[in-house]
């Protein structure tokens, strides 16, 4: 019998499923980072692994604390700067990046840096870090949403998604040829972005997730694939991996955090505190 | 001017002479191994009206703005902890009106600091990003925020952002000499360009070193000797951070720090104790042992895996060998010296 998987664990391997084997990827910390490890461990051998700090080829043997984080792995085959980590994106090198959102709009633009009027927040979010250059650039794009919202209206254009829709971010003559964001992945479901006209719409629901929830968090009529099937499950070697390498992961946040701090009570007893 | 002299010194004599009441103050390190001790003691010296540089503005920016140092921050990502009901400095400063932000993109704001480094006015950056918020809404840059151009050889439209020359640099590497030769591997991201833009630089690092080891790996060396103004040998002087070969990122101090930073009053309940409650480094650790034990550190401490040495070596060293006989003409200093004589040669 097929290995049973947590809400985490199928997305960070579906994730790692839109890897291919010799692309170029950029990835950012947490779920990225794991579906970057498990693609090069299981079907992408010859992926490049990178980080915007400068750690280029690497291959982490546990899930970094951050993008600059070199203690996750041991060595990388090229150690450069920033400057150039991005102006190898804007030539052509980086095939796939991952980015988190926390507000999209129906053309996949992006805002990841307030909530609220930007000069007088509600609540003020991490900011731009690299994700405008890299939308921007990268050949293709993932955007993943854990905890965001989809909205008519962005607080805050952070980075370029499809503008418009149609053909109106390549007319704008500032971006690659067929470059934006490929696919949007949820708590709930995969989103993909029409060719022609660059709304997005739902292409897969996750295991157990009826299309009309998706619908009630989507504040425009929400279009629809032909055909929306259900998210592929996991495999038990995938599942696993995900386990082995990024155990907290794998049970996500509330568990991680309710048992760390259930160990660190242990230690501070057992220190006689 | 060369600076070849020994500059070494505590962090509280480094900060003391070389920041100032509203400087432009760079923090050189990018997420990982921040300069947390010479941060300490920037809040220690309690310093106003500072405009602050932090490429990933997270553990540093909230302690600098909760210490009430900082006017005017530019950065590309700060840090909220805690999801809807959590927060941070930051976003408390800028609700107070306490703070002005600018924001830029990870690669703008290395720019900047590039296009200081090397001593240029301004620096090309990617011109997507012409189209977004970042592009449309600006904080106290205003105008200069970016400006557009046209490209003199291609007519193409470019995104442009000014260069950035802060004051001074606060960094911590991994090793120096006492002369201020600083070696830094690993995440390269802006240490090179946030310390070689600015005109003053502080070095705080793991170990001082003999010259002798900086000169056989030139290659490590990031900021040469004669740009930097103080070297502090701080060692655990960017826990709870890491630095790459000597510890890893404490995550359990590093959760406990977000905890308290998710509300004003916890946060300066910790600082009261790690940052004023202790006056320099050797105290924040021996406080910090006596409230975990000696285990916590000792589990965080790298173990080796050395970079494969870079051979500097070459066939000889002196342009005559071991019979005397210079190289190329086959004769001795004598012989040279006299056939000089010989040959009306020399002067006075």
């Amino acid at each position: 019998m097929a290995k049973k998987y947590t809400l985490d664990e199928l997305l960070i391997i579906t994730a790692a499923r839109e890897i291919h084997d010799g692309e170029n990827i950029i990835l950012g910390v947490g779920l990225p980072t794991t579906a970057g490890a498990m693609a090069k461990a299981l079907h992408a051998p010859n992926a490049i692994l990178m980080m915007e700090s400068g750690i280029i080829d690497f291959q982490p043997l546990v899930p970094p604390n951050h993008i600059a984080d070199a203690n996750a792995c041991r060595g990388f085959s090229y150690a450069t700067d920033l400057f150039s980590a991005f102006t190898m994106t804007y030539r052509g090198f980086v095939d796939v990046c991952f980015l988190g959102v926390a507000q999209i709009d129906k053309f996949g633009n992006v805002n990841t840096t307030v909530v609220g009027d930007y000069y007088n927040p509600k609540a003020r979010l991490p900011g731009a870090g690299g994700a405008p250059d890299f939308l921007s650039y990268a050949k293709r794009t993932i955007l993943t949403m854990r905890g965001g919202e989809f909205v008519n209206k962005l607080d805050y254009f952070t980075s370029p998604g499809y503008l418009d829709g149609g053909d109106s971010r390549e007319k704008t003559g500032l971006f690659p040829k067929g470059s934006g964001p490929s696919m949007l992945l949820t708590t709930k479901g995969i989103f993909r972005f029409d060719e022609k006209t660059k709304e997005m719409h739902l292409a897969q629901v996750h295991h157990g997730v009826s299309i009309d929830s998706v619908r009630k968090d989507v504040p425009w009529d929400l279009k629809m694939a032909e055909n929306v099937t259900e998210t592929p499950r996991p495999t038990d070697e995938e599942i696993d991996f995900v386990r082995r390498f990024a155990p907290t992961e794998a049970v996500g946040r509330k568990m991680m955090y309710e048992m760390g701090m259930a160990n660190a009570i242990k230690q501070a007893q057992a220190r006689g505190k | 001017m060369t600076k070849a002299q020994n500059k070494v010194m505590s962090a509280k004599e480094a900060i003391s002479r070389f920041v100032k009441d509203g400087d432009h103050l760079v923090i050189g390190n990018y997420t990982v191994g921040t300069c947390a001790e010479l941060v300490f003691e920037v809040i220690r010296q309690q310093r106003k009206g500072l405009t602050l540089y932090s490429q990933s503005g997270v553990f540093d920016v909230e302690v600098l703005v909760a210490g009430g140092c900082v006017d005017k921050l530019v950065s590309t990502y700060v840090y909220r902890a805690g999801g809807k009901e959590g927060g941070s400095a930051v976003e408390r400063a800028l609700k107070d009106g306490k703070l002005e932000m600018e924001d830029y993109t990870n690669f703008q704001y290395n720019a900047r600091l590039v296009a200081g480094m090397h001593g240029f006015s301004f620096m090309q950056v990617l011109e997507g990003p012409m189209v977004t918020d970042l592009f449309a809404k600006r904080s106290f840059m205003g105008e200069n925020k970016y400006k557009v151009i046209g490209c003199p050889y291609t007519g193409k439209k470019i995104l442009t952002v000014p260069a950035a020359n802060p004051d001074v640099c606060i960094v911590h590497v991994q090793r120096a000499d006492k002369f201020g030769n600083a070696q830094y591997w690993g995440a390269l991201g802006s240490v090179a360009a946030a310390s070689l833009a600015s005109k003053k630089i502080i070095v705080s690092c793991e170990e001082i070193v003999e010259h002798d080891i900086i000169q056989s790996s030139p290659h490590l060396t990031l900021i040469p000797a004669y740009r930097v103004d103080a070297v502090v040998e701080v060692p655990w002087g960017a826990h709870p951070t890491e630095v790459l070969g000597y510890y890893n990122l404490d995550r359990t101090m590093y959760a406990m720090f977000f905890l308290m930073d998710m509300r004003g009053d916890s946060l300066k309940t910790w600082m009261d104790e790690w940052v004023y409650g202790c006056p320099n480094r050797q105290a924040y650790i021996d406080h910090y042992v006596a409230s975990y034990g000696t285990g916590k550190l000792d589990a965080i401490k790298a173990k080796p895996y050395f970079s494969a040495p870079a051979d500097y070596g070459s066939a000889y060293g002196s342009c005559w060998d071991n019979n005397g006989l210079e190289r190329t003409m086959g004769i001795t200093l004598e012989e040279m010296e006299k056939m000089m004589e010989e040959r009306g040669m020399l002067n006075g």
